[in-house]
């Protein structure tokens, strides 16, 4: 991520949580934050905690935040932000956790009077990790239409050239799934655990060929022991974590969509 | 082969339940964040460093990348770091644990480090790597921080012990990790039972010559790598006591430990520059170390041991406080001291009194006076530390003291008004080691050790990695004594000064003639005379000579080879 993009991204992140941009000169950015967000980001339960017991007036704090420092005048007082730094990832991981579920209706542009049909999408978007003493990561995203059981790829990336909104647009009726949001992550899971066992796993016999050659080792270092004691013990269980191929797949997030016949 | 897939199932749990609630949903511009943040932050391939693109304030040199990569990819992340001292092995562990901790493998971390280097580690990672490491200083943070930096010391007392054996550690770093050559130790018992899924050795010291001691720590790292303990033995011990004998055993160590060797690196270092300062004693000072000189060859004193002869005379040439403290000590500590015992204290006594200048010390104000910057001083002596601290006040220089029995927190004071308020720092021997004090460039030996080894750390406090400045070293003598001697076989015979830091613990290592100091108490206290000592100081300085050569005809061949 460029300074820029970070940049960008603080922006929208600050706007979509309704805070004040006080200043954004694209090299730094000042905000005053709301109470959520002072709660999300700034760490002061006692504060927030005291405040709520005296019924004091709430002051949310304002942040700023320099991606340029080159072109950050002296007397501006701020935290660098890279890609590297703490704030960024708290702020990436708080976007994550404000937005883990979503249920948006197309926002179509149907001449008057005619009812349009919107379809339920379920869609999800999935980090596949691939771990053993070392790890790679996949992004999928995912859609699953409730009625017929088309799946399709890419699903995120059709939905933003869409105009989507919270409410169901005029002129709009839902049809209601045939498949049960449930079962349809269900299914979305079994063809993602379906597509990953299809995969070539040399990955995974190279570290479980690495993890026997150690624990061969082990045997050996403990031989002549009788004893052999809970430090063999926590050797074998340390090598099973540290070698043992798995893949893990976790849901950044996801939801419910409601799309007219065409929009995908 | 099958794969185990594990599913996150409550993202599962929660869409029925927004669906039974009908919301609250959320924000689908900070949903867009999300997927985007995602996008950036998924690693796509198992190879390659990561660390270095979110570190942009840090510029790790290109052999400290090359650590980092060959930990994580080839030796699966269990390594012993050795490189030499001051090429940075503290930024490679950094770089490895950030790696391990971006790629989401590691993080529950323990760094055990000598307790005079805690809050520099946390310090470290906290500024440079954005690791939130916690020094430990409650009993809770055990189980509560994910990084911690501990002295192995406190580490493995109770109640601390039972807290950490508990935890499952995916990394655990290691510094000074020699310390740890010995399996039948405290300190090696606990670090075996450490539950550790990655580790980190790191160490100056070029254990590689020891055989056995290599066997100790390889087996904390990899157990059964060497093989087990009675195969080991039968295999290498008995017919070799260096491992370049050997091969086979050479590759297999060379599979868990890292060294690079400072001309390996290609950094350009700061030069040493050495300059040895005669002292003149004045007719008191002169007369009270003859005086202690001469005990050797009277009557009574044939009781007391060379040792503690020698001990006043080089104390003689340090300061007359260091002579008296020990007299006292003398008369204080014998069991009915005869008269005669008595009598010749209280003459050396009467000797220290007459003494009212130290030349030395006069000398080394005169020296700051003329630097005109920080420095330095150290001293083999308590007495002589707190002397010189009252000198250089009296002549309005202020100085703080630094010494291996103050606390953690105590150092880092001192080493901070060092760096920020006072211009000298005085120290005395134990400070030498694990302290970093590279913003000073002068060094003032005021007295010399006999442990060359001791003389080495004390000048790589500053001369190391980030030392802008050639370093200067001002070694004081006093004429016709002892530390002449001394400072001559270092100095010009040995060329210590002007060695690469590490060389001279090899070299050492390699002869294997026990420790220096027990020489050099041997030539000076059981030679006869003068010629005598000449030639046994001769026959020292060959025989490190001849260590040095078959070393360096031993490094060229291992270069040559690969």
């Amino acid at each position: 991520m460029q300074q820029q993009e970070i940049h960008n991204f603080l922006v929208k992140y600050f706007t979509a949580n309704q805070c004040d941009i006080l200043e954004n000169t694209g090299s730094y950015l000042t905000v005053q934050l709301t109470i959520e967000l002072d709660k999300e980001l700034m760490n002061r339960p006692f504060y927030w905690h005291y405040l709520e017991k005296t019924g004091g007036v709430p002051n949310p704090m304002k942040l700023t935040l320099i991606s340029d420092p080159k072109k950050t005048p002296d007397d501006i007082k701020g935290e660098v932000i890279h890609f590297g730094s703490p704030r960024l990832h708290q702020i990436f991981n708080s976007s994550k956790n404000l937005a883990g579920y979503i249920r948006l209706y197309e926002d179509h542009q149907a001449s008057m009077g005619q009812q349009v049909p919107l379809r339920p999408w379920l869609g999800m978007n999935v980090k596949i990790s691939y771990q053993c003493d070392r790890k790679r990561d996949v992004f999928r995203s995912i859609g699953l239409q409730l009625i017929n059981g088309q799946i399709i790829e890419n699903f995120h990336e059709e939905l933003i050239k869409l105009q989507l909104a919270r409410k169901i647009p005029d002129y709009s009726f839902t049809l209601s799934p045939l498949i049960m949001p449930n079962s349809g992550v269900t299914r979305i899971q079994n063809m993602i655990r379906s597509n990953v066992l299809e995969e070539d796993h040399t990955w995974a016999n190279e570290a479980r060929e690495r993890w026997s050659k150690d624990l061969r080792l082990l045997e050996h270092f403990y031989e002549d022991v009788e004893e052999k004691g809970e430090s063999y013990e926590n050797e074998k269980r340390a090598l099973k974590e540290q070698y043992e191929p798995k893949v893990q797949i976790s849901i950044i997030n996801g939801g419910i969509f409601y799309l007219s016949e065409n929009a995908i | 082969m099958t794969v185990e897939i594990e599913f996150d199932s409550t993202w599962q749990e929660g869409l029925v339940e927004k669906i039974s609630n009908d919301g609250p949903w959320g924000n689908f511009e900070l949903y867009k964040l999300a997927v985007e943040v995602e996008k950036h932050t998924v690693i796509d391939n198992f190879e390659g460093l990561q660390a270095p693109k979110h570190l942009p304030q840090l510029t790790p040199l290109p052999h400290q990348l090359e650590v980092a990569k060959q930990v994580v990819e080839n030796m699966n992340g269990k390594a012993i770091l050795a490189d030499e001292v001051g090429l940075g092995k503290t930024i490679e562990a950094g770089l490895i644990l950030k790696e391990y901790m971006i790629r989401g493998l590691v993080k529950k971390v323990l760094i055990l480090v000598p307790a005079s280097l805690v809050t520099q580690w946390s310090y470290e990672l906290t500024s440079k790597f954005y690791i939130p490491a916690v020094s430990q200083r409650k009993s809770y943070v055990w189980e509560q921080c994910d990084v911690v930096v501990s002295s192995i010391d406190t580490a493995k007392r109770a109640p601390h012990r039972e807290i950490i054996l508990s935890q499952d550690y995916d990394l655990i770093i290691i510094d000074e990790a020699h310390k740890l050559k010995n399996n039948k130790t405290k300190n090696y018992e606990f670090v075996q039972s450490l539950k550790k899924k990655f580790c980190l050795l790191l160490t100056a010291t070029p254990i590689q010559n020891r055989i056995g001691e290599i066997f100790n720590l390889v087996s904390l790292l990899k157990p059964g790598h060497l093989g087990n303990e009675s195969v080991f033995n039968e295999k290498y011990k008995k017919d070799s006591r260096d491992i370049n004998d050997n091969e086979h055993l050479k590759e297999l160590v060379n599979k868990v430990m890292i060294r690079n060797r400072r001309a390996d690196t290609g950094i350009e270092w700061t030069k040493r520059q050495v300059e040895t300062i005669p002292i003149e004693l004045t007719k008191e000072e002169q007369d009270l170390y003859d005086s202690v000189t001469e005990l050797r060859s009277e009557g009574d004193w044939t009781t007391t041991s060379a040792f503690s002869v020698m001990t006043l005379q080089r104390e003689a040439c340090s300061s007359r406080e260091a002579v008296f403290f020990t007299l006292k000590n003398m008369l204080e500590k014998k069991e009915n001291p005869s008269k005669e015992y008595q009598d010749q204290i209280t003459y050396l006594i009467e000797k220290v009194n007459a003494v009212h200048t130290n030349s030395k010390a006069v000398k080394a104000l005169e020296l700051i006076q003329k630097v005109n910057d920080k420095v330095i001083i150290f001293t083999e002596y308590r007495a002589t530390q707190l002397y010189l601290q009252w000198f250089l006040k009296q002549n309005g220089i202020s100085s703080v003291p630094f010494r291996g029995g103050f606390k953690r927190g105590k150092k880092d004071w001192m080493r901070q008004l060092f760096e920020n308020n006072v211009q000298v720092l005085i120290a005395t021997e134990a400070g030498g080691e694990g302290i970093n004090l590279q913003f000073c460039n002068h060094i003032i030996n005021f007295d010399l050790p006999w442990n060359p080894m001791r003389l080495e750390q004390r000048i790589g406090r500053i001369h190391r990695l980030g030392q802008e400045k050639d370093v200067m070293i001002y070694n004081f003598a006093t004429k016709g004594t002892v530390e002449e001697h001394v400072l001559k076989l270092l100095h010009e015979k040995i060329n210590l000064f002007e060695k690469v830091i590490g060389d001279l613990d090899d070299i050492l290592t390699r002869l294997e003639f026990g420790s220096f100091e027990d020489h050099l108490s041997d030539i000076f206290g059981n030679s006869t005379s003068e010629g005598e000592m000449r030639i046994k100081m001769d026959n020292l300085a060959s025989m490190i000579q001849f260590a040095e050569e078959v070393r360096e005809g031993d490094y060229h061949a291992a270069t040559g080879n690969s």
